[in-house]
């Protein structure tokens, strides 16, 4: 099958600021070695045509979304969502269903969990003024939402957070305690 | 008198766009105008000063319809200005890879026109969410396509939505000898699925093209004979595949492509004279409503040989197969017939891959400035990506996607069709449009900003 009992898919796009969060927290649980029935998935743009609705109930028993969302609170802020908390939005047509609404249906079927990051600043669709990077309270954010991934599918590494801190010096000689000769 | 009716936003199609139809008193069209309303991505502009590595996948995530075309056509651009000639091995995974994006497009399109289309012998509309028989079996059938596709898709592309395994130069890895079984055994299942739901898709189609009349949110509409009917040529570059300026003999020409301005093709400035509360979804354009295709659309106007052309399914069984069927029934129907002609092809491209061969060129240039296209046989047609590389630093990126190609001629085919089905000739073309929005025309203070782009 494509997908397995535990799906975590990252939604956003990367050329968008902060709207690539969802995939640059993938990039980082790629880094880890995870059990094989997970799947970790950069939705990008695409995850409400490819994903939310090809997933097989009998398959997937877990479904985990990473995505950047304005929830008033502070920016950089991660929180989590169950997918009952999701509200049935305007239905039109399947090729402009909105990713809101397809993932309140499949959390009938499948547990689902929203995994939010607040931006830095409010997305706005057509927003000219817009970077293609993170901006640092998203960037920082990313460690938070993998411990809170990993609390959620139940695997403990004890040392990936601080492996996260250290972000570019990890693998380094100077990070692995080796000084080059 | 003519009345003008304005359908937006379309629907069951990516993307946003409208119709604006100047219509006569029997509600026939008699100008109509198909119209991008999705905001600009200017990937173009990201693309500028940044490494050819960078700009594929910077060019996938302009949609996430068809990243995979995106990203085939930047990278074999790139190749193509830089002039890299890459690996047998790498080509065969590209052509799968490219192949399984076909096949899951084919598969998600036929869900969105199923709602046209009816149940034989019956006078039920079909919907391809209903639990009840035989629907339910062609909507199995039609997840399992997709789940195939992108399974393969993911095994050669290294992801099945943006693909991370292509590079400059080939592909960063060959599959495995397990990996090749596998895309195998999936093609192979694939191929008695596709053509049962090639078989099953041309009987619905038939049955709606020798109707009378159709049922449009309740509205009994005339079915014409020439539905979609246009004579604008067609433009394909390859069977299955695309061609590239490095090509001993290249199947398209840049020299022979112009693009103009949507004000030189498009209607100017009416008022909304007809409306229609039960017209799907939620009525049509409320009367009095200023309309204006020449300003809001945003894309230009893509030519060949000085004329807008079809391209897509039916465009490549012209080309390549000597297809003559016209019109949207025409059309769709070439869609279904390349769900088995992507498998078979996709069997001979697995079979040729050796997954012990190399797939990265031995040497990878940095550029001098020539410029370089390529095309790709996306799903939806001809997607031309133009570059010019120097020093290993993008000078020039051009991206001619295929529903920007479509616009201008699925709008001469609206011509004398009921106004009502307008939106099953635009389907017929199975638009993405987020892609197709490459230049901006106005920003909100209707100041022009988008010369700089189109000249």
């Amino acid at each position: 099958m494509l997908y397995s009992e535990i799906v975590i898919v990252g939604c956003g796009n990367p050329l968008f600021g902060d709207d690539g969060f969802g995939p640059a927290v993938i990039e980082e649980l790629e880094k880890l070695t995870l059990p094989d029935n997970i799947t970790i998935q950069d939705g990008g743009a695409g995850a409400p045509h490819f994903i939310f609705n090809i997933l097989d109930p009998s398959v997937t028993k877990k479904l985990i979304v990473v995505d950047i969302s304005d929830f008033n609170a502070e920016p950089g802020s991660v929180a989590k969502f169950p997918g009952e908390k999701l509200k049935p939005g305007t239905y039109t047509d399947p090729h402009t269903w909105d990713g809101e609404d397809q993932l309140c249906r499949i959390s009938e079927k499948i547990p689902t969990t929203v995994i939010l990051c607040q931006p830095g600043k409010p997305i706005k669709k057509g927003d000219a003024d817009v970077d293609m990077d993170l901006s640092d309270v998203v960037r920082n954010a990313i460690p938070k939402a993998v411990r809170v991934i990993l609390e959620t599918i139940g695997v403990d590494y004890g040392t990936t957070i601080n492996l996260q801190e250290e972000g570019s010096r990890r693998g380094t000689a100077e990070a692995c305690g080796h000084q080059e000769r | 008198m003519s009345k003008v009716v304005e359908i937006s936003p379309t629907t069951r199609h990516e993307g946003h766009s409208k119709l604006v139809l100047k219509v006569n008193d029997q509600g026939i069209v008699e100008t109509g105008n198909w119209c991008s309303i999705t905001p600009v991505r200017g990937v173009e502009k990201l693309a500028v000063g940044k490494t050819p590595e960078q700009v594929p996948k910077i060019a996938s995530r302009v949609c996430g319809i068809c990243p995979i075309a995106h990203n085939l056509a930047a990278t074999e651009a790139m190749e193509a200005s830089i002039k890299c000639e890459i690996p047998k091995d790498a080509k065969a995974l590209r052509n799968i890879l490219q192949l399984a994006n076909r096949l899951h497009s084919i598969a998600l399109h036929d869900i969105l026109i199923l709602p046209d289309l009816y149940i034989p012998g019956t006078e039920t509309q079909i919907n391809p969410f209903t639990a009840e028989e035989p629907v339910r079996t062609v909507a199995k059938r039609i997840q399992r396509l997709r789940e195939i596709g992108q399974t393969i898709g993911q095994i050669a592309g290294g992801d099945c939505i943006h693909p991370r395994n292509t590079r400059i130069g080939g592909m960063y890895r060959n599959c495995s000898d397990q990996a090749k079984i596998k895309m195998y055994d999936l093609a192979k299942e694939g191929l008695v699925l596709a053509k049962a739901q090639m078989d099953f898709m041309i009987a619905v189609l038939r049955n709606y093209q020798a109707r009378e009349s159709v049922s449009v949110g309740g509205m009994k509409v005339p079915l014409p004979k020439t539905l979609g009917y246009h004579n604008q040529g067609y433009m394909a570059t390859h069977a299955f595949y695309g061609s590239s300026s490095l090509d001993e003999c290249p199947t398209w020409d840049i020299n022979r492509f112009k693009e103009v301005r949507p004000w030189d093709w498009y209607m100017g400035e009416m008022e909304v004279s007809l409306e229609e509360p039960k017209y799907p979804v939620g009525g049509t354009t409320k009367l009095g409503t200023k309309v204006n295709p020449q300003m809001e659309a945003c894309t230009g106007i893509p030519m060949y040989d000085g004329q807008p052309v079809e391209v897509g399914p039916r465009a490549r069984l012209a080309t390549y197969k000597n297809y003559d069927e016209k019109g949207t029934v025409g059309q769709n129907i070439a869609r279904e017939m390349e769900y088995t002609d992507s498998l078979y092809e996709m069997i001979d491209q697995i079979d040729a891959l050796d997954p012990n061969g190399k797939v990265v060129a031995d040497y990878i240039p940095n550029g001098d400035g020539s410029l370089g296209w390529a095309t790709n046989e996306a799903p939806r047609g001809c997607d031309a990506h133009i570059a010019r590389v120097k020093d290993w630093k993008v000078q020039y990126f051009s991206m001619l996607v295929p529903t920007t190609w479509n616009f201008a001629t699925c709008s001469a085919a609206l011509t004398g069709a009921p106004w009502q089905l307008a939106e099953v000739i635009m389907r017929g073309y199975d638009p993405c449009v987020s892609c197709a929005t490459h230049m901006i025309v106005l920003d909100e203070d209707n100041k022009l900003v988008a010369q700089k782009l189109i000249q």
